[in-house]
């Protein structure tokens, strides 16, 4: 199996495993309580709201082959590209169309950047900024890989079942657009990443491995606890 | 100057694991771990953790959660507890000190045979320790004070088939964790740790651990066919009972042997090494009754010529976690287990991550108290079992 082969293998099997969750399916079924939906569409703000500092962090890691994909990618995060769509300012958007407040939109902004905190002062699992620099880029580009297949698909559930419209879904719909080719891009970047730093398969299988050990979507978008109930770590109702 | 405990509160945790882990008893899917919160009348708060397992002290969560409240809370209330000591050398003497005011036994009636109230007791201990050092601003450190400039830890490798023992080889293997456990059950042992050790080269130290699981006869056999593997040490192939039983093994088998459940309370040791019965001795906090308890078992070991490694309960948060480090720390201790964090919870209770870094290692820990943070959002997140105590 090729590299390629083997990465897309692993995302799709991550995203798979997320579209058939309960908790998926009954966002898409109109069956999650206002209150859980408020709670995912937080949840998702928080998990995106420091993208562009993610991408910036995997630019400044970045390949020279890989290098302008990503910039290209932050820049258009940043609202900084020829279409002029801040990212982080679509989240909000989607945030104040949900009724959520000036305070608690301040709050979903700083819980992104305490995920940022935590990720640098969490101690260090691996040896080099190599590992982890590909860790990150597995993860982020596994985002889009799924962003690119579902993300439609989520603003269509919030916008039947939430009720919003179609303008403040704009952050989903302008996703499930660019993602697929992000998403391509994406596994381009991982290859030559791994091409650059001379990362064997062997070490790839590890640190996909330890990368999506929890599924990352069902994590940030609908919390630790359903992830648990999920996968049985939790009964339903403890 | 002395403090009063003037309430506490007891959450029954569930904080699910990343995965399941198993051995050769049984298998968890998440921490059930209880915290002790408690408030010294100045308004100061000291947190404890207690982990109950049937199979090793013979307390159920419930029966702790019994005991805290009928027995130990009575007791706490009762008492004036004297503030940490400014001379470190009188340290060890105020934590015994501590730990003599919490009772033993249960009230008259109770059912179920218990070895020991080893988890209940430590859970308090390390709440009420953590809250008087706090009240001085002063470190466990200052009481048992760090013999080593970090702790290096070990990884487990749970009870499973060899193709998901191999992938967690790997992932330590990444992490350049120079020494690792490896649960055995009796079931395909050689197999397993042929491709555990093909997995991460000649250099990580191997560990064995049998929960128990091999009788005499089994036990042997099962260290000399392990043999060859290098490994540093076997931990209770037999169920607790009979030293005599243990030191038979130890006598006969090409792998040194470590006592575990075996070693529960100070009379414990003490029978092992009247037998002869292994030259290791697994030390943990809540197994053994807490910090002054466990010191002491280190200590007669260390008398004894038994080398020690200081392990932990499958699932301990951040409060026991920290325990362990400033323990770890002081003891001369070979081996470390522990300080897993969100390496197996999938969130931690503490607002700073406890858990280690590259190569197994952790610095020490120098905050007030034993030195974490805990988050009260996080044990009313998952409490499933809240139980409020005023005096």
């Amino acid at each position: 199996m090729d590299i390629r082969t083997q990465i897309e293998r692993y995302y799709a099997a991550h995203v798979q495993d997320f579209a058939n969750s309960s908790r998926f399916q009954a966002l898409e079924a109109g069956q999650l309580s206002r209150a859980d939906m408020d709670q995912f569409i937080a949840n998702l703000c928080r998990a995106h709201l420091k993208s562009p500092q993610i991408l910036a962090f995997l630019y400044s890691v970045a390949p020279p082959a890989a290098a302008s994909a990503i910039q290209h990618n932050m820049l258009e995060e940043l609202g900084l590209d020829d279409e002029g769509i801040c990212h982080p300012d679509l989240l909000l958007e989607l945030a104040a169309a949900a009724g959520f407040d000036e305070a608690q939109r301040e709050a979903l902004v700083e819980g992104a950047q305490e995920n940022v905190r935590s990720l640098c002062t969490d101690p260090l699992m691996f040896g080099t900024i190599k590992e982890l620099g590909l860790s990150v880029l597995l993860e982020v580009t596994c985002f889009e890989w799924m962003l690119s297949r579902l993300a439609s698909r989520i603003g269509r559930a919030l916008e039947q079942h939430r009720g919003l419209s179609p303008e403040s879904l704009e952050w989903f719909y302008h996703h499930s657009e660019v993602d697929i080719r992000h998403a391509e891009e994406g596994i381009t970047s991982v290859v030559d990443y791994l091409r650059y730093y001379e990362i064997d398969a062997d070490e790839l299988e590890t640190i996909l491995d330890i990368t999506f050990r929890e599924n990352i979507f069902l994590k940030r978008y609908f919390g630790a606890i359903a992830l648990a109930q999920e996968t049985h770590m939790l009964e339903a109702t403890p | 100057m002395s403090h009063q405990v003037v309430s506490a509160t007891l959450f029954a945790l569930r904080i699910p694991f990343v995965e399941a882990f198993a051995h050769s008893v049984r298998s968890r899917t998440y921490s059930d771990s209880i915290v002790v919160r408690l408030e010294l009348a100045d308004g100061t708060v000291g947190y404890g953790e207690a982990v109950a397992r049937p199979y090793v002290t013979g307390e159920t969560v419930e029966s702790c959660l019994d005991f805290m409240k009928e027995r130990i809370w009575l007791a706490v209330q009762q008492t004036a507890y004297p503030s940490p000591p400014a001379d470190s050398a009188a340290g060890l003497d105020w934590l015994r000190a501590i730990a003599h005011t919490l009772p033993t036994d249960p009230a008259e009636g109770t059912p179920g045979h218990v070895v020991a109230w080893n988890a209940a007791r430590a859970g308090w201990e390390l709440a009420l320790v953590d809250a008087l050092l706090k009240t001085e601003g002063r470190s466990l450190a200052h009481i048992l004070p760090p013999q080593r400039p970090s702790v290096t830890y070990s990884g487990v490798i749970t009870a499973s088939g060899i193709e998901s023992a191999v992938k967690m080889a790997k992932r330590f293997k990444q992490f350049a964790i120079p020494h690792l456990k490896v649960k055995v059950t009796g079931e395909g042992d050689r197999d397993r740790i042929a491709a555990i050790r093909e997995a991460v080269g000649d250099k990580p130290s191997i560990r064995i651990d049998g929960n128990g699981a091999y009788d005499v006869e089994g036990a042997i056999a099962t260290c000399q066919e392990l043999a060859e593997f290098a490994i540093a040490s076997a931990e209770q192939m037999l169920p607790r009972g009979n030293p005599a039983d243990l030191a038979a093994v130890q006598a006969a088998a090409p792998i040194p042997q470590m006592a575990d459940e075996s070693l529960i309370t100070l009379a414990d040791a003490e029978a092992l090494i009247a037998a002869n019965a292994c030259q290791w001795f697994n030390l943990r906090i809540a197994k053994c009754g807490g910090l002054a308890n466990t010191v002491a078992i280190a200590q007669r070991a260390q008398a004894a010529g038994i080398r020690c490694q200081l392990g932990c309960q499958v699932g301990e948060t951040a409060i026991l976690s920290a325990a362990g480090r400033h323990l770890a720390a002081h003891l001369p201790v070979e081996f470390v287990e522990g300080s897993y964090g969100k390496l197996l919870l999938s969130q931690d209770i503490s607002r700073h991550p406890i858990h280690f870094a590259h190569q197994g290692r952790a610095p020490l820990l120098t905050r007030p108290g034993l030195g974490v943070e805990v988050l009260d959002g996080m044990l009313e997140t998952y409490a499933y079992q809240t139980i409020s105590l005023k005096s």
